[in-house]
């Protein structure tokens, strides 16, 4: 070991993480976003990638390059060299990890649940009841429509879901606004969805509702397609359902 | 009379232990399941409903089997003041008996499990068949669901008591250097304890299967077929195998480390296993009382988590996960304290800040008893909450770093000796590495609402868990089969078996990020068609892994038969258990050993970390 | 093969450290009953709840714990006479224990029988407990037989020591598991 070994890995790291963090500042591996809340959360998804890239890098280059320059060939005729441990180097890599997780905690992590927390608003509540293995839905001043298959929504709408559960436990699960809350027996959770642009199932799978809590037999299938449309399409849909 | 002299004959039988427990097993059964169902019928309940019967049956059967197989023999005789049998048998056939030999014990741990790790194994490669198109390939969505479920909970079994049952118990005393456990005959009733375990998960099949996944949430576990209530049944019993073993090895390190041998002379193994047995012993109760309210609720018409009793469903994950996130930690420090006793022996150079590695894992400890609400993220939790479980999980990341500091800092500048059990090692540090930067997006609400319950979470806990605590399970088990065996294995095709399972790991399992960020929930037979490529891509990983494992097979098969001898000491490591001969004797040593320096001092001229009394130093 | 004996180890010593560790595991069972009767039932509870037995059998149930522990001072003194005579009050103290929590339950199976939220967590921790009690009870009963038979003596009572400090941690469990069910 010497110090050129420190240079050279450290050379190989800078590079590996130039490589890395172009490749996930850049790679679009995100499914449709459907809101600026996704897009937000897709960002904060990014963020963390982009800080994890160095740590990632930094451990691998330790490790391969270890690999290839310290291995012997056969058993090691000698010891390698009695360091028990480097002042500098453990409270260094203890600041750097402590730094970090402070970081990242803050940031997305409680900044995260701030937006999460003024995303509540609503200009209209959608009750929703999960059963064995469907989805039913009340809109306001309606009655409820069960076993629902399609569902419409409004475009530019801010929309809360009172979601409960009429047996096990579900969970409502909306993929293109990363927006997920468990249905349970007895509590009615709600969440907050924000609709934009108009968009379809057929368009993209992951404008479903989901249910992502396993809930026996059915639970792969207890899924609803989505389709976001124009408000006046929505109130026709939703007049047609209560003559239907 | 005849049937005291038939089963007297019995004991020369290799079977025989296990013959006695069956058939008092039975007899218990029958007496626990026939006053069940008096009981009931004085109380005017339909007296053989399967449920209670089983229940009530299962505990006089599970003490039945425990007397049977060899509590009678050496210890509850003593209580009653009648001599003990302590004869066991040699050779083979030892591994059949109620042996106290902890040696002995933990090779029962270590081909119990594997055979199980094989089992569910299988399963998964037949769940990889269902996955390899959008649609139905092999299974209905039931089936699939008790494929999946068996699956999850046999492999969480493995993980929990692969490493602490085997090497824990095989390792540990020698390490320490001691005769034995603290506890021997404890010890003894801790495995066959674990042993009717799965027996009952494969008895579920019988019952109609379950499809509620390990986790069980009810009210789904309430209400489903009664392969639920050998589920739950199996649990506990594993739970109390568990708190028997943990409490154990706290008290077998605390008490009988050899003379000389201080806390802060600990190999790092015997830290992991010590922390994670603090952790065993006191929070496995929870998991037990977890599956007990479920039976209660759903055997006794008690309302725990009927919601329309007054009950809350989400009680059960509360105490389920105040249990559970503890043994995720159960599951992966000890392969990751054996990766770093492996690193050091075969880097020949001092484990790197071993104090601070060392308060890692116990901070690790501390702070896993305050961190189970992560698992609840998307439960309906008050922000308050969300808050606070955010930051505690966040903080975990500091203390694992310090084992990777460890890693790193033993690698770095050392003579790296690329053995199997060392590339197994590295590999380990390579997969948590994964395993914990992937932890941050999920330990995050804002990121974790999109990812909770998807196969992002999937890849997340096998990086973790298969990644760290079972690569470390098989470093374990190329480390120490000379060891064990007195034998050597064949070094190439330990190799071709590591980078065999390295590459099919990572090919299984890297896909499923992108699938659950993608939209891909957990726990489905099917899902949109839209993500067949690269579940095509983890299918294929999945088998190419699957069918690594026959090289390890045969390699570990025909080795112990026939491999060449193997020296008391074939790695030139340090600690105690190198300083006697492969395989140990009965009582480990040959005479009293004497710790008197730091079992890592490699590269310090005349270094020595013990001695045996009356024997010349050996090893360095 | 022999019983392995850890030379140079105080065995009491040892064997203590492991009650203490099973002691603080079953702390935690309870526990978790426990924080299910708060987390469903809050400060609620029925008004049909026999509080004067409740007082009644705690009573019973502590002087039951001073008479085991009379007992274990008696053995250490090698007075066995005593030991026994305070062994045996301990047994039908406890039994009388049980006996009161039998009562109980006739009464709540007809008050609130456990598809009653609060029947669910009161037969469930005083089920738990007593299941623990009959526990400790057939120890004690086990110690009286083998202590009339002549085993123990000043030098040699682990089994004495261990099996009163278990039934002292069931009464200790009593004295928390009572004001949650019946006065808090």
């Amino acid at each position: 070991m010497k110090p050129r070994d420190a240079y050279a890995a450290f050379v190989i790291w800078v590079v590996l993480t130039a490589l890395g963090e172009a490749f996930v500042l850049r790679a679009n591996i995100y499914p449709l976003a459907g809101n600026e809340f996704a897009r937000d959360v897709d960002d904060a998804f990014r963020l963390l990638m982009a800080l994890a890239v160095p740590v990632f890098t930094f451990v691998v280059t330790v490790l391969v390059y270890s690999l290839l320059r310290f291995r012997r060939n056969g058993e090691p005729a000698e010891d390698g060299p009695p360091i028990h441990s480097h002042r500098g180097a453990v409270w260094g890599w203890f600041a750097v990890t402590s730094g970090l997780t402070l970081l990242v905690m803050v940031h997305p992590g409680f900044t995260g649940l701030l937006e999460l927390r003024e995303s509540r608003h609503q200009e209209m509540v959608v009750a929703v009841q999960a059963a064995q293995w469907s989805w039913n839905f009340t809109f306001p001043g309606r009655s409820e429509l069960e076993k629902v298959k399609d569902l419409k929504l409004p475009t530019d709408t801010k929309i809360r879901f009172d979601v409960t559960s009429r047996d096990v436990v579900h969970s409502f699960w909306l993929p293109m606004y990363r927006m997920k809350i468990d249905a349970v027996p007895g509590r009615v959770n709600s969440v907050y969805v924000a609709t934009e642009e108009a968009v379809s199932y057929g368009e993209n799978v992951n404008v479903r509702v989901q249910c992502a809590e396993l809930c026996g037999t059915g639970h792969p299938r207890m899924q609803v397609r989505v389709e976001v449309v124009e408000r006046p399409e929505f109130d026709a849909w939703l007049a047609e359902q209560e003559a239907g | 009379m005849a049937a005291t002299a038939l089963i007297a004959r019995t004991r020369d039988w290799a079977f025989g232990p296990i013959l006695r427990g069956l058939l008092t097993g039975l007899v218990g059964f029958s007496l626990g399941a026939g006053f069940t169902a008096g009981v009931r019928a004085l109380a005017g309940a339909d007296a053989i409903a399967f449920g209670p019967v089983i229940f009530g049956g299962y505990w006089f059967g599970l003490a039945g089997w425990l007397l049977g197989v060899g509590v009678w023999r050496t210890w509850a005789r003593e209580w009653l003041g009648m001599p003990v049998d302590w004869t066991m048998r040699n050779g083979w056939q030892r591994y059949f008996d109620f042996t106290t030999d902890h040696k002995v014990i933990g090779v029962q741990y270590l081909v119990t499990f594997l055979g199980m790790f094989f089992l569910a194994g299988l399963l998964a490669m037949l769940m990889r068949i269902e996955h390899l198109t959008g649609g139905q390939v092999l299974f209905s969505p039931s089936q699939y669901n008790y494929v999946m479920s068996l699956h999850g909970i046999t492999m969480i079994f493995v993980a929990v008591a692969a490493v602490i049952g085997g090497f824990g118990n095989y390792a540990v005393p020698i390490m320490i250097g001691a005769a034995d456990m603290a506890y021997p005959r404890l010890n003894a009733l801790s495995y066959w304890l674990a042993a009717p375990v799965p027996v009952l998960l494969l008895a579920t099949f019988f019952a109609g299967g379950f499809d509620a996944g390990w986790t069980s949430y009810p009210p789904l576990a309430v209400e489903n077929r009664d392969g639920q209530i050998l589920f739950n049944l199996a649990f506990i019993t594993l739970g109390l195998s568990s708190i028997a073993g943990s409490i154990n090895f706290i008290v077998t390190v605390t008490k009988l480390r050899a003379r000389g041998l201080s806390f802060g002379r600990l190999p790092i193994f015997v830290w992991g296993v010590f922390a994670m047995s603090l952790l065993g012993f006191f929070f496995t109760q929870y998991v037990a009382a977890a599956m007990m309210m479920t039976l209660l609720d759903r055997l006794f018409g008690m309302v725990f988590f009927d919601a329309a009793g007054g009950g809350d469903p989400l009680l059960y994950q509360h105490i389920f996960w105040f249990y559970s996130h503890p043994a995720v930690y159960i599951m992966g420090i000890p392969g990751l304290a054996l990766a770093l006793e492996v690193i050091t022996h075969f880097s020949r150079k001092p484990l790197f800040a071993y104090r601070w590695v060392v308060g890692g894992i116990l901070a690790i400890t501390a702070l896993s008893a305050v961190v189970w609400a992560h698992h609840m993220f998307t439960a309906g939790l008050s922000d308050i909450e969300l808050f606070f479980f955010v930051t505690t999980t966040e903080l975990i990341s500091i203390p694992t770093g310090l084992i990777f500091l460890g890693a790193l800092g033993t690698i770095w500048g050392g003579r790296l000796w690329l053995r199997t059990p060392m590339l197994f090692a590295l590999a380990v540090i390579f997969n948590f590495l994964i395993g914990g930067l992937t932890g941050i997006f999920l330990a995050d609400v804002f990121t974790d609402i999109h990812l909770q319950d998807t196969f992002f979470v999937v890849a997340h806990f096998h990086y973790t868990i298969v990644g760290a605590g079972i690569f470390g399970l098989f470093a374990g088990i190329y480390y120490w089969f000379p060891k064990i065996t007195g034998r050597s294995y064949s070094e190439f095709w330990a190799k071709l078996h590591f980078w065999w399972m390295f590459l099919g790991f990572n090919m299984t399992f890297l896909p499923m990020f992108w699938l659950g960020l993608n939209g891909m929930n957990r726990r489905v037979a099917s899902y949109p068609s839209d993500l067949e490529a690269l579940n095509v891509v983890a299918s294929l990983g999945g088998f190419f892994l699957g069918a690594g494992f026959l090289v390890f097979l045969a390699n570990i098969v025909v080795s112990w038969v026939r491999g060449p001898a193997a020296s008391a000491n074939p790695w030139r490591a340090r600690t105690l258990e190198w300083h006697t001969s492969s395989p140990p004797p009965v009582e480990n040593f040959e005479s009293e050993p004497e710790v008197v320096g730091h079992p890592y001092d490699y590269g310090t001229p005349g270094a020595v970390h013990a001695m045996l009394a009356g024997a010349e130093e050996e090893g360095g | 093969m022999a019983a392995i004996t850890h030379t140079g180890h105080d065995s009491r010593a040892i064997n203590s450290m492991g009650l203490w560790l099973f002691i603080a595991s079953e702390f935690a069972l309870f526990s978790a009953f426990i924080f299910a009767r708060y987390y469903l039932t809050g400060r609620d509870q029925p008004e049909e709840l026999n509080i004067g037995l409740g007082y009644a059998i705690t009573v019973v149930l502590l002087s039951s714990s001073v008479c085991a522990y009379l007992a274990e001072q008696a053995i250490a003194r090698g007075d066995r006479r005593r030991f026994l005579r305070f062994t045996l009050a301990a047994i039908v103290l406890g039994t009388l224990f049980l006996v009161g929590v039998g009562l109980e339950w006739r009464e709540a199976a007809h008050s609130f029988p456990p598809p009653d939220l609060y029947g669910t967590v009161f037969f469930s921790l005083t089920g738990l407990h007593a299941s623990h009690m009959v526990t400790g009870l057939l120890a004690l009963l086990f110690i009286w037989v083998q202590g009339r038979r002549g085993r123990f003596d000043a030098e040699a009572h682990w089994g004495v020591t261990g099996v009163v400090r278990y039934w002292h941690f069931v009464d200790l469990v009593w004295l928390i598991v009572f004001p949650t069910l019946y006065l808090v």
